[in-house]
């Protein structure tokens, strides 16, 4: 009980605290495991509304376990300009570690290592962190910390945080309802959330997740829809 | 500021690892072979911590999945994976084998007995 007690305190603390990197805050909470032999496609979508302006995201990406705990992915990311026009905005390499076996403790974790680079700019982003999952019954709260680096001649380098929660309900493989978090130095948005899979023949599995988040910390129109689908084999 | 942050992570996550010491200390011993599981039912108790330890003697992977029991979990050929699973609720909980789903199928049966009840 002392260290549920602990656990609640101290994220309630790290949330009164928490910044964010520029940019978006709403993303995909990562959970800390990964399958020997998995290779996946995915695909991700962020529209971003505020008042009088809506950013929008995509990306693609191929990923590989290479080992039974570390995974490696590269991304293509998309993104529409101030123009309205849409373009390769960046690339993306993202590495994973499983770090405990699941259920083995009393909570799972895993680590994140992403490096981005602009495309035609020089602007670089380095992110690192931790990646937690506790399973409790039917429900599972996954939770990650990143710690973000910014640098390049045309931004100022500055060391930024990330904070974003996922609690689900694992009700049907298919249908897994959520409520998720995004906490940011300028940014807290909450709201619901959604996750599923289906599976074929072997490994073969189509994973979806939605989420619909609303900042909550000011006033005015901010409200993000991300979804994603991701193919594995 | 951003040092001050960093500390206060450091300290909640540190208090998250505290708990590592939970082991499971109930096991018990699957034999994956020609691509079914014996036994295929397996009683544990209700509210522990178990240790699933397959054997796969089959001289290709088989992929443990369940959604009962949250996990997926590959088990290379001739070799033994270790899968933890629970505390559990009383109730059945279905597995099979990703690669053989037709044969390849099991079921937990979480009992429940007075001296386990939380």
């Amino acid at each position: 009980m002392n260290y549920k007690l602990f656990t609640f305190l101290g994220f309630t603390m790290m949330m009164h605290t928490v910044a964010n990197a520029d940019g978006m805050v709403v993303d995909k909470v990562y959970h800390p495991y990964v399958l020997p032999y998995e290779q996946e496609f995915e695909w991700r979508l962020l529209s971003r509304q505020i008042e009088d302006k809506n950013y929008l995201f995509q990306r693609i990406g191929y990923g590989k376990a290479l080992s039974d705990t570390f995974a490696v992915e590269g991304y293509l990311i998309g993104q529409r300009d101030n123009s309205d026009d849409y373009g390769l905005h960046a690339y993306e390499i993202e590495a994973r570690w499983q770090l405990v076996e699941q259920g083995q403790y009393w909570a799972d974790w895993g680590a994140l290592v992403e490096i981005e680079k602009q495309h035609q700019v020089d602007i670089w982003e380095l992110t690192s962190g931790l990646i937690f999952e506790k399973e409790i019954n039917r429900t599972s709260l996954t939770m990650n910390l990143f710690v973000v680096y910014e640098w390049g001649n045309t931004i100022d380098n500055e060391l930024e945080t990330e904070f974003r929660a996922q609690y689900r309900y694992r009700w049907l493989p298919q249908v897994q309802p959520s409520i998720e978090l995004f906490i940011g130095e300028d940014f807290v948005g909450i709201g619901p959330g959604f996750m599923g899979l289906q599976r074929f023949d072997g490994q073969k599995q189509l994973k979806w997740e939605a989420g619909f988040i609303t900042e909550v910390s000011h006033r005015g129109k901010d409200h993000s829809f991300r979804i994603a689908l991701e193919y594995e084999f | 500021m951003i040092k001050r942050r960093l500390i206060t992570y450091s300290v909640v996550f540190s208090g998250l690892f505290l708990p590592l010491w939970a082991y499971a200390k109930h096991e018990v011993e699957v034999i994956l072979k020609d691509h079914l599981f014996y036994p295929a039912q397996i009683e544990v108790p209700a509210y522990k911590k178990i240790k699933l330890i397959i054997r796969n003697q089959d001289n290709t992977p088989e992929e443990f999945d369940s959604f009962d029991l949250n996990r997926e979990k590959v088990i290379f050929a001739n070799r033994v994976a270790s899968i933890f699973i629970g505390p559990l609720q009383p109730g059945e909980y279905h597995f099979f084998g990703e690669y053989s789903p037709n044969t390849a199928q099991g079921v937990v049966i979480a009992v429940e007995s007075k001296e386990e009840q939380p």
